[in-house]
This record gives C-alpha cells, sequence and structure tokens, in this order.
C-alpha cells in the first residue's frame, strides 16, 4: 500500500493540498496561490511541499472551477448544435418565463449558443419511442459540411424525445465521429435522459461549451502528475459529491460544473461521521456570499435540476444555497434607512479597513470595530488592517442614523446574523426541518466569527469549528466515492405499474451503472446502487424522490402509495390519500466504493490548561470586555475555554460569545456550546 | 414606541423572507399547473388593519391585490368575528377584480390570543364550474363563468366546515385537484403565520407595529423620491382592444397620467363603459395594474408594503371596463390591463425616454383544444419592446404574465392525443427600428384525436405592437387553422370550433415594437440579424433600406445609402 492520499482543491484564489499520511495517521496541509494559466503548475507547487513524491500516492482527488470559470468567463468552446427540422429555436425560446417581472428592460441569460450556430436535420421521434420520419443522412451530410466550413471545436446534438428513443442522437454521433474523430461530440440523451426539451438541450449545450476545456486541462494535469511519478488513476470531483476518473470527466464534462463549490458539503458529510452526529448543517461565509448546504440523516441532500445564471441544467448536484451576505457586505443608507448588503466590496475595493481604497463600511469593518478581528493577523498576518479607516467608514453612516460607531458595528453584525439566520430558516423550517436538530458546522474566512451568533438565532445549542476549516473542502473531498447518477423515464400511473416493470427498469439503470464503474476499474465487489423513483400526485409537477428497496415485489409496490402521501405530508404538511399517484422517473446512483483514510484521534501531551497568547478589549453588548486570545495550533484536544474567547489560526477566526463556552474534541475540532445558565435562561 | 434602526432592518427582512416563504410552499405543494408551470398565484401577510407587511406575487398583475379581500372579509364578519384557526375563502370578482377561477384563502393570524393581522393566497384553480370546461370564452355575464363566492367560512377553529367544502368540491369538474389547490393554499397561509409569530414572539407585538410604521414611510420615501425625478406635466395615452369577443367593435382605453412634484395620478375617464363579452375587469384590480405599470416605470426594486403607492392616484369610472358591475363576464379581465400597461409606459415616454420601452406583443394569445376526456390550454410568448439602450427581447411571455413559464413540447406530446410540427421565431416580425423589437413566435399543432374542440382568444390585432420616437410596430398576431378538406382559415378568436382529427393549429403571436428610426440602424447590426436569421433579406431591404450582395451576407454600401438617403427625403424606392 502506497503511503499517501491526496485531496486537492483548485480554486479561483488559492489551491489546497490535503495529504494523509497513512504510515503516521498525519495530516498535512498546504495552500499557494492558484496559476490561472496552467492550473497544474499550482497544483504542482502545493504538492511539492506536503508530499515527497507522487510515486507514493495511492489515490489523487481534485476538485475545480475550470469547468465553472469558462462558463461564468464565457470562455468556452465554439459549439455547433443539431436539432430536430421544426425546432431550431428550443434553446433561444427557452421558457419564455421573465423572472424579473416588474423590469421592462428584461433579457434572457446570455447563450452559449447562436441562432446561426443551430442547424436542423429531418427527423422525427415520437412520445413512445416511435420512429415517424426516419434520419436524412444526406440532410446530414450537409450540415458536417457546414460544420467542417465553420469550424467549430465541439458539437452539440438534441433531438425531440430522444430520451425515449436515441437512436437518431446515436446515428448522429457515429456520423460525426467517423468524420471529425477529434471533435468533442456531446449527444442530449447521455447528457440528461429525461423529457424537457429545453432543459435537456441547456443540459448538453454546457457539457459541449466545457468539454473541450476540462478535456485540455485534464490531459495537461495528467501529464504534468505522471512526469513527477504519479502512476494512478487521476479522480476528479462531481457537483453530485461524488467522483469519476479523469478519463470519465472528459465524456461528462457538465457533471464536474460545480466540482470546486461541493467540497464544503463533502466535508461535513466526511466529518459527520467524525462527530457521529447525523444532521449537519454546513455554512460557508465568504466574501461576498454565505452558502449553507444541508447534511440530513448522513447524506448530503442532492438536487436534481439546478440553474446556472438561469440555465437550467439536469444534473445531480449537491444542493448549496447562497445569499448575499459576507464578510465585504456593504452598510448604506436607503430612503434614510439602514441596509445591509446585498451589494458587496468584493475583494477590489474591499472593505474599508483593507489598504485599497475602499470607503464604505462592511461587516469586516464591523467586527475589526469591534475587536473580533486583529488588524495584524488578518489573512494569518498576508494583510495589515487599517482600524482608524474601518472608524471612519462607520462614522459617516452612523451619523444620520443618530447612532454611535459601536451601536452601529454591532448593528451591523446584528442584521447580517439575522439575514444568514432567515436564509437556513428558509431551508430549514420552511421545509418542514428543525434546525434545533442540527449541529451548526462552520468554515471558511467569516463562518466562524459569526456562527455563535447566527446559532443563537435559531436556537440551535451546538457550533462546530472543523480542524483546517480552511482547506476543509479538500478535506472532504478525500472521504468521497465514486457515484454516477443514472435516470431511467418512466412515466406511468403507479396503480397501472407492476413490480416486473420497477425491476426491469432498474436492471437496465443497473447494467448501465456496472458498466460505467468497470470502465473506471471499480471492482464488483466494492460496487452498490441505490434506487430512487420520481413520484407525485397525478397533475403535479413537482416530484418527490422516494427511497427505493433494491428488490420490489408486488406487496412492496402496493406499499409505495402511502410512503408517498407520508413524504408529501413530512414535505409540504398536507397530503392527499384519495389522490392517485404516478411515477416519473428511476434514479440510480452508481456507487463505487473507495478506501477511506482513517482519522487518527488525537493524543494529549500535556496536561496544562490552554494559555491565552494574549487579551484584547472586544465588544459584546455595547461595552468592551477584555477577551483572551488563543492561537488554534497551541490548543490541543479537550483543551476548554469559556466566553468571551477568541481563537485564531491562519486564515480563519472563532468567536467564543459571552454565554458560550468552547472545547476540541478528539479529533481537534471546536466545539462550541452554550452555557447551562444561558441555556437555562433562555427556556424560561 | 420608539424604534432603532437595527430592528427595523431585521423585522423588514424577516417580513419579506416570511412572504418568499408562503410563496415557495404554495409553488411546491400545488396541484395546477396554471399554479406552479404558469405562477398564477400571489401571497402575501397584513396587519389587522389590512396594511401590507410583506408580499410576493407568481404574478405581476397580482401585485398588491390582496388587501381589499382583507378588507370585505372583515367588512363580512367583523373583527371580532375572526377565531383562531379560522379559513375564509372568496372569488367574487367584483370583489376581487379577478376572474372567478382565482381563489383568494385567507388567515386571520394570532398571537396570544390576540387577533395581529393575515396571511392571504389568490390562485388559480383549474376548473370553477363554468358553463363550459376550464372556462367560456364567450360569456355575457359572470353567471356563465362558475361558482362565485363572496366571504365565505371554509375552517372554523381549525375545523373545516364540511358543508362549505362540499359545496365548492361539487362545482368543480376536477373536485381532487380543487381540494388539493384548497389545501396547498391553507399550507402557505400557516407557513406565512409561523414566521409571523416567531417575529412577534422575539420583538414583541409593540415592536413589530413600530417598525412596520418606519418601513411604510421607508417605502412612501422611496417612491416619493421616484416620482419628484419625473418631470412634472399631463400626459396621454389611447389604444383600443380588437373587440369584446362578442361584436367587432373597438373596446377603448384612455390614459391621463398626470405627474405633479412627487404624486402621480393615473386617470381613466374616457375608457369604455362595461362591454357585453368579457373583457371587464373588477375595480381592484385596476388598481393593482396601475400599480404595475408605475412600480415597473418608477421603482422596480423597491420590496412592496402597505407604504407603496401611497403618492399614485388612480381614478377609474364607475362602470367602466375598469370597474365593473354585475352582471359583466370578467373571464377575460386581464386584456384590457395589459393594454393598460403599455399605454401608461407609452404616456410617460415624452417625460422619461431612457426608462421607457415601446409596446409588447401584449395578451396571453389564448389555445384552449378540449378533449373528450382532455384538455389543453396554452399562453403564448411574443416580442417585447425595444429601448433607447437596446432591442427588445424575443419570445417572452406577455406583462400581465411575468414569470409564467411556456409547457415543454415533450410533456404535451405526453399527455395529450397532439403532435407539435414547428416552434419557433418569426423573422421580420420585430418592429423596426434603431433598436428592433423582438421576435414573436409560431407554433403549429397537428390534432391527432377525434372529438375535440378548440377556442382561442387572440388579441391586439388593431393595436400591434406600437413603436416609438419613430420606431414601427411589431408583427400582428393571427392564427390559421387547416381542418382536412376545408380550406385554410384565419381566426383570432373563437369559441369551441370542432375539429376533426388531423387538423392544424398554426399559431402566431405579435412583435414588439422598435425604437428610434429603422434607417438609423447600424448596417452593420442588420447584418447580424441577417445571419442569425432574424431578419431576411427581404425585410433588411423593405424596414431598413439595407441592402446586401447577391447571395452573400456582405452590406453593399453604396445601395444602402442610396436607399436611406431617398427614404430620409420622404421618396419611396422602387425595389
Amino acid at each position: 500500500m502506497k503511503r499517501f492520499v491526496v485531496g486537492v482543491d483548485i480554486g479561483g484564489t488559492f489551491t489546497d493540498v490535503v495529504a494523509l499520511d497513512r504510515e503516521s495517521g498525519q495530516v498535512q496541509v498546504s495552500k499557494v496561490p492558484s496559476t490561472p494559466r496552467d492550473l497544474s503548475a499550482g497544483v504542482l507547487a502545493a504538492l511539492g511541499g506536503v508530499v515527497p513524491s507522487l510515486s507514493d500516492a495511492s489515490f489523487f482527488v481534485h476538485g475545480t472551477t475550470v469547468g465553472l470559470n469558462a462558463f461564468l468567463e464565457r470562455r468556452g468552446a465554439r459549439v455547433a448544435l443539431i436539432t430536430t427540422v421544426g425546432f431550431r429555436d428550443v434553446y433561444e425560446l427557452g421558457r419564455g418565463n421573465r423572472s424579473d417581472m416588474y423590469n421592462l428592460h428584461y433579457h434572457k441569460p446570455r447563450r452559449l449558443v447562436r441562432r446561426r450556430d443551430v442547424f436542423e436535420v429531418h427527423e422525427r421521434i415520437r412520445h413512445d419511442g416511435s420512429v415517424t420520419q426516419p434520419l436524412d443522412l444526406d440532410r446530414l451530410d450537409r450540415i458536417m459540411d457546414q460544420i467542417e466550413a465553420g469550424g467549430y471545436d465541439s458539437v452539440a446534438v438534441s433531438l425531440l424525445h430522444a430520451y425515449a428513443n436515441p437512436e437518431h442522437e446515436l446515428e448522429i454521433e457515429r456520423g460525426l465521429r467517423r468524420r471529425f474523430p477529434n471533435l468533442a461530440i456531446s449527444v442530449s440523451h447521455e447528457a440528461a435522459r429525461e423529457w424537457r426539451e429545453y432543459e435537456r438541450t441547456s443540459t448538453v449545450v454546457m457539457n459541449a461549451y466545457i468539454a473541450p476545456v476540462i478535456e485540455s486541462y485534464l490531459a495537461s494535469l495528467e501529464e504534468g502528475l505522471s512526469a513527477q511519478g504519479m502512476t494512478e488513476l487521476v479522480h476528479i470531483m462531481q457537483s453530485n459529491g461524488g467522483v469519476m476518473t479523469a478519463r470519465a470527466a472528459k465524456r461528462r464534462a457538465v457533471h464536474t460544473i460545480m466540482s470546486g463549490p461541493v467540497g464544503g458539503a463533502i466535508g461535513g458529510a466526511a466529518l459527520m461521521r467524525q462527530l457521529d452526529h447525523p444532521n449537519l448543517l454546513c455554512v460557508d461565509m465568504g466574501g461576498t456570499s454565505f452558502d449553507m448546504s444541508l447534511i440530513v440523516g448522513g447524506t448530503p441532500e442532492l438536487r436534481t435540476q439546478v440553474e446556472l445564471q438561469e440555465l437550467p441544467l439536469l444534473v445531480s448536484m449537491v444542493g448549496i444555497h447562497t445569499i448575499g451576505a459576507g464578510g465585504g457586505s456593504i452598510a448604506w443608507l436607503e430612503a434614510g434607512s439602514l441596509r445591509v448588503g446585498p451589494i458587496s466590496a468584493g475583494a477590489q475595493p474591499g472593505p474599508a479597513c483593507y489598504p485599497r481604497g475602499g470607503i464604505e463600511p462592511t461587516v469586516t469593518d464591523a467586527n475589526l470595530f469591534l475587536g473580533r478581528i486583529d488588524p495584524h493577523y488578518f489573512l494569518g498576518g498576508h494583510m495589515v488592517l487599517d482600524p482608524e479607516a474601518s472608524r471612519a467608514a462607520l462614522r459617516r453612516v452612523a451619523a444620520p442614523l443618530g447612532l454611535s460607531e459601536t451601536e452601529l458595528a454591532e448593528g451591523i453584525c446584528r442584521i447580517v446574523n439575522a439575514n444568514m439566520a432567515g436564509g437556513i430558516w428558509e431551508i430549514t423550517i420552511g421545509k418542514g426541518i428543525d434546525p434545533r436538530d442540527f449541529y451548526l458546522v462552520a468554515f471558511g474566512g467569516g463562518g466562524p466569527m459569526h456562527a455563535a451568533f447566527i446559532a443563537e438565532e435559531l436556537g440551535m445549542s451546538t457550533v462546530v469549528v472543523p480542524h483546517h476549516p480552511g482547506a476543509f473542502s479538500a478535506w472532504g473531498m478525500l472521504h468521497s466515492d465514486i457515484r454516477h447518477d443514472l435516470v431511467n423515464p418512466f412515466y406511468r400511473l403507479m396503480e397501472k405499474t407492476s413490480a416486473a416493470d420497477i425491476s426491469r427498469g432498474f436492471a437496465e439503470l443497473e447494467a448501465e451503472g456496472a458498466g460505467v464503474l468497470t470502465a473506471e476499474q471499480v471492482p464488483a465487489e466494492q460496487m452498490s446502487f441505490i434506487r430512487t423513483a420520481d413520484m407525485r400526485y397525478v397533475g403535479q409537477e413537482h416530484v418527490l424522490q422516494i427511497p427505493m428497496p433494491p428488490e420490489i415485489n408486488a406487496l412492496g409496490l402496493a406499499q409505495m402509495p402511502a410512503a408517498f402521501h407520508e413524504a408529501h405530508h413530512r414535505r409540504h404538511g398536507h397530503s392527499n390519500p384519495k389522490e392517485r399517484v404516478e411515477f416519473v422517473n428511476l434514479r440510480l446512483a452508481a456507487m463505487g466504493q473507495l478506501p477511506k483514510p482513517q482519522a487518527s484521534r488525537y493524543k494529549r501531551t500535556h496536561e496544562r490548561a490552554p494559555v491565552p497568547v494574549a487579551t484584547r478589549a472586544v465588544i459584546f453588548g455595547g461595552s468592551p470586555v477584555e477577551t483572551p486570545i488563543y492561537l488554534r495550533k497551541e490548543l490541543q484536544m479537550r483543551d476548554g475555554f469559556v466566553g468571551p474567547a477568541i481563537i485564531e489560526e491562519e486564515g480563519c477566526t472563532t468567536v467564543v460569545p459571552p454565554g458560550w463556552q468552547g472545547w476540541l474534541d478528539d479529533y481537534t475540532n471546536i466545539f462550541l456550546r452554550r452555557t447551562e445558565r444561558e441555556a437555562e435562561e433562555r427556556t424560561r | 414606541m420608539n424604534i432603532d434602526p437595527i430592528t427595523t432592518e431585521i423585522i423588514r427582512n424577516a417580513l419579506i423572507s416570511a412572504a418568499n416563504e408562503m410563496n415557495a410552499s404554495l409553488m411546491r405543494s400545488a396541484y395546477s399547473p396554471v399554479i406552479y408551470e404558469a405562477k398564477d398565484y400571489s401571497v402575501a401577510l397584513f396587519n389587522e388593519k389590512a396594511e401590507l407587511l410583506g408580499q410576493a406575487a407568481g404574478l405581476p398583475l397580482f401585485l398588491g391585490n390582496l388587501e381589499e379581500a382583507v378588507k370585505v372579509t372583515t367588512a363580512k364578519y367583523g373583527l371580532d368575528g375572526y377565531q383562531e384557526g379560522d379559513v375564509y375563502i372568496l372569488n367574487d370578482s367584483y370583489l376581487t377584480g379577478t376572474h372567478l377561477g382565482d381563489l383568494t384563502i385567507l388567515s386571520p393570524v394570532f398571537f396570544r390570543g390576540t387577533l395581529v393581522g393575515f396571511t392571504a393566497t389568490r390562485a388559480h384553480w383549474m376548473d370553477v364550474g363554468a358553463k363550459d370546461p376550464v372556462l367560456p370564452v364567450d360569456s355575457t355575464e359572470i353567471f356563465q363563468e362558475g361558482l362565485r363566492l363572496g366571504p365565505t367560512r371554509v375552517f372554523a377553529r381549525g375545523e373545516p366546515v364540511e358543508d362549505v367544502v362540499d359545496i365548492i368540491l361539487r362545482n368543480s369538474r376536477l373536485p381532487q385537484t380543487s381540494l388539493g389547490d384548497m389545501n396547498a393554499q391553507i399550507a402557505a397561509c400557516r407557513t406565512g403565520e409561523r414566521r409571523f409569530q416567531s417575529a412577534l414572539e422575539r420583538f414583541g407585538v409593540e415592536g413589530v407595529n413600530a417598525a412596520v410604521e418606519a418601513i411604510f414611510e421607508q417605502s412612501e420615501r422611496l417612491d416619493r423620491e421616484a416620482m419628484a425625478r419625473i418631470p412634472d406635466g399631463e400626459y396621454f395615452a389611447t389604444g383600443c382592444l380588437d373587440n369584446d369577443g362578442q361584436s367587432d367593435e373597438s373596446v377603448w382605453t384612455q390614459v391621463r397620467v398626470l405627474v405633479a412634484d412627487d404624486r402621480m395620478t393615473i386617470d381613466l375617464t374616457g375608457s369604455s363603459p362595461q362591454v357585453r363579452g368579457s373583457v371587464n375587469c373588477g375595480y381592484a384590480q385596476t388598481i393593482s395594474a396601475c400599480r404595475v405599470a408605475f412600480k415597473m416605470l418608477v421603482t422596480p426594486e423597491a420590496p412592496v408594503t402597505g407604504g407603496s403607492f401611497r403618492g399614485l392616484h388612480v381614478v377609474v369610472p364607475e362602470g367602466s371596463i375598469y370597474a365593473a358591475r354585475e352582471p359583466a363576464a370578467c373571464q377575460f379581465y386581464f386584456t384590457p390591463l395589459g393594454l393598460l400597461i403599455d399605454l401608461v409606459v407609452q404616456a410617460l415616454s415624452p417625460a422619461i425616454p431612457d426608462q421607457v420601452t415601446a409596446a409588447h406583443y401584449g395578451d396571453s394569445m389564448m389555445l384552449y383544444l378540449i378533449g373528450r376526456n382532455w384538455f389543453h390550454l396554452d399562453a403564448h410568448m411574443g416580442g417585447w419592446g425595444a429601448s433607447a439602450t437596446a432591442d427588445g427581447e424575443s419570445a417572452l411571455i406577455n406583462a400581465t404574465n411575468g414569470d409564467l413559464r411556456n409547457f415543454p413540447v415533450e410533456l404535451m406530446e405526453h399527455k395529450f392525443p397532439i403532435e407539435f410540427r414547428r416552434y419557433g421565431l418569426i423573422p421580420d416580425s420585430g418592429g423596426p427600428g434603431k433598436h428592433r423589437g423582438g421576435l414573436g413566435t409560431i407554433r403549429e399543432i397537428e390534432l391527432r384525436d377525434d372529438g375535440a374542440v378548440l377556442s382561442l382568444w387572440f388579441e391586439r390585432w388593431k393595436t400591434p405592437a406600437w413603436g416609438l420616437f419613430g420606431g414601427k410596430a411589431g408583427a400582428r398576431p393571427q392564427v390559421m387553422l387547416h381542418v382536412p378538406g376545408e380550406p385554410e382559415k384565419t381566426l383570432l378568436k373563437v369559441s369551441q370550433r370542432p375539429c376533426p382529427r388531423a387538423s392544424v393549429t398554426s399559431a402566431r403571436s405579435g412583435g414588439g415594437g422598435g425604437y428610434g428610426p429603422a434607417v438609423q440602424r447600424d448596417p452593420q447590426w442588420v447584418r447580424e440579424d441577417l445571419i442569425d436569421g432574424y431578419v431576411t433579406c427581404e425585410g433588411a431591404l423593405r424596414d431598413y433600406g439595407v441592402v446586401f450582395e447577391p447571395g452573400g451576407f456582405q452590406v453593399d454600401c453604396d445601395a444602402t445609402g442610396r436607399q436611406r438617403s431617398e427614404r430620409i427625403n420622404g421618396k419611396t424606392v422602387p425595389m
């Protein structure tokens, strides 16, 4: 067995590496600036710090924003789109809705393919899969001439009802491959085997748009890694929280689109096993946004459709909910009243206390003014902050409101905390979930500074700040499995469905899933399959995903409606047992189990109580309190402290407010809990 | 009680969030596609005085339109008549403003035994027992349009009033769907109630009330600041609907907008008296439409509260199509409202030329196919108007419908015996202008079943989307019906026309209006439009005076210059 397993999170700004040494059980972390021109250079640089030789690595997984950024910056491939005759405009028409409905000047999102790049081929398949018009091969030849002349680097094919019968798409794909062996080719039934032509087309176009970018990026990374002695398969994080091999990613590019951002949720899932608590609410507070994800009953919440800049994608994705609240959120005046965010000072010019010319007060300025941030230890001391600039910025907004700087600074924090708690309310209580059953897991630059306050708002008792909160995503990736989400359209009334139909539907999916996993060198004994079905009341649009047993018989089928009614009641607060239920899709998650690193428990090296490195005046409830400051690297497991206290580490500050206490668990995660007295007072 | 600006802001965000949560709850559990797809609903929270605390609308037209429903219910039952756990339902067009298909459900909110406010929802049900399935397109009085309910208690102290529920369900062709939608609306009311109570728990009734006062003042101030920026003056616009569906006579709307300092009056005096067909509207909904136009032009970003629109005064002549009286038919109440919104924008165009757009295609353009055991209804997307800075957007839903999504072809072919032959943009349908109007759409459907009937409600043929500042109008709407063995017919409105198997409907929606003279459009932009097929070679010459080299995409600069200078000099050039 080789010595290291390695997780890498390639972000827009930093590349994080986490390497677990299987011999010593030690986790090593390294952070270097990302290298946008040649991302693999940054990866190799970061690796050099922690892994002596890549020939010692047995498993390599990474998450990347390369696809997402190509999309956001519209730097993807030049794509030609082939559609069914009469339906050239499916992609451009979209669903015709105006999401910004009071905006007289509303425009649809900028598309990835222009109308001039869409070609109609003569063919027609009906909803039941029957062919009413065969594929016109002569016409296809002429389209290929145009594609050749047009100099495209990627082709997407999306035909009506291809999910029901993919034969014409496959025939076109064969034709294209024969003639253009080097072009990236994406077909809709493979990108998303679901009905709804606009959503499926949008998915396959996105796949075509980023596939060449992902492919060349992976080729260069693999080359760089193998030059350093790497002999194992390179794995990449998918939006669904599973991983796949680089080879699979070249065909399934669209599944890497949220490869980077989902890392936090996956870190939560891995942390859940250490904490031995099934329900976690993971929050990441950055400069401009506050991202929330839920781990319920041990698994991250998954969605089967998402939108990016209003463009829909039919891919499984870990649910990440975002609101515009972050360290850079600006406090401003409108109609004589105070607002905080969603406008952000971003990184440029940044908060007023950054040496970059910003003059508007932000959440970070408020925290600095209140003494919660050390001006000399921000980003581990990489930037020195100016408290006077914060004070001046706060004063400018406080004066017209008749507030003192202190009142405003605490007020800004209260408002942003309430907004973040409101966001959590919507995704928990709003969906019938009680946040008090959850631990609040906080990471990212600002999360641990605000977490206890957010928990107060929601009545949550426990906050966890994981070890290495700055490289939490990369750490989480080490704990993921190979996963492919497959769909089989299965539209029929439940009462007219037999158990044999369902078994057959799943058997097809399982064969497909096993094939994909085999191609990724997963041995049969490490494969497993999770079955669910999309169901709804006849006439509803939104479906509920209901778990399905591995084997289904008539008896099991007879119990399905009751399971659905119950799930509907739980989710929506009402159900209608007299109404008929229908199936929409069968879904299968094909999992390939990967070896998991064993987290080792730490040991206490000495029995001294923790010693603060300093004390500092921090404002809580309007008045300064002399507060002990601890360095996290000097703390050891089972060290405890009582609020007010501040724990500093590189890139992250944890605030323990008065009325809270904290300790480090056996894995050196920080736990925060309200003290008994406080908890009692609240319940009274 | 004095309240600090920080607590006020926290309460303000909590109320907005409460409305969003009600919205999500209703959307996710409703049965009728017209609710979850077409977003034909709205939700709101009120204090006990029926002043708006927070709202979310699926349809823009439903902006702030629920307060009347709360007021008339209180007028009937009295504030003392409400009990904890009660739910009330109503749909009377003259009270709520819309058609009978829109059911308003509201529930009083109590806190520690005291009435503190209301949560309310309105949603469109698929069938309320009108004379024809779904809805009639040729009604002439409200009694043909379905079950009509004044304020009615449907839950008493948390228990359903079974007789009332029974009456409602017996009067629907789709009782299970109606029940599902009713439950979804009640669940949404409960969601809002919970969030509202949690705010009261934390800040106290007095604290919330004080914050609400401050929030209302903020809204009013935002409105007034924005109105003060519009030049004072009196502005006019006039337009007509093709007809009321019963005769061929135009139905007129006259708009006078008076802007004085930080106040605005929209006066509809001179608009047609109520008509026999169903393009009449209740007063409450006319107010909402004027608020939509106001919001689009004045404060599109600001959340709506009980303090919004205090500076907006609306004058509506009693007995006109905009304040209809019994027994006026109200089924297509939204058709005149779409025109009204466009006309307010047009009226203000000289005052705020950079904020307005040319007109949009204007109405929902409804097609109904009703089979023996199925029915399909569909709104059509069309072109929107160009502005001082941009071309109009193509293929968007009309102003009164907002976030409505079209139904996927694949879904419809699954559900109904119809097959689509074509669905796309119509070249040259955008109104020519320096900035071009958006394009209309064409949708061709073949019927594959016997015994179906077709109803159509297409409007704005007489008043297609007009241009502004020299821009031209967009293309008109039109539906072609081809019945096997018969000559093709051109239609706009029709009721229950039998269509045998293999009949084909080809529905075209209109384009949006152009902005600025078409001869000022950069020939290179016309060239881009030609390459993308938004205009044809003939259209480029006819509408823009741009000539292309034969068989290619190169602008013939000399010929274009000649064409354009002669047009500017007022001569027509032989083509």
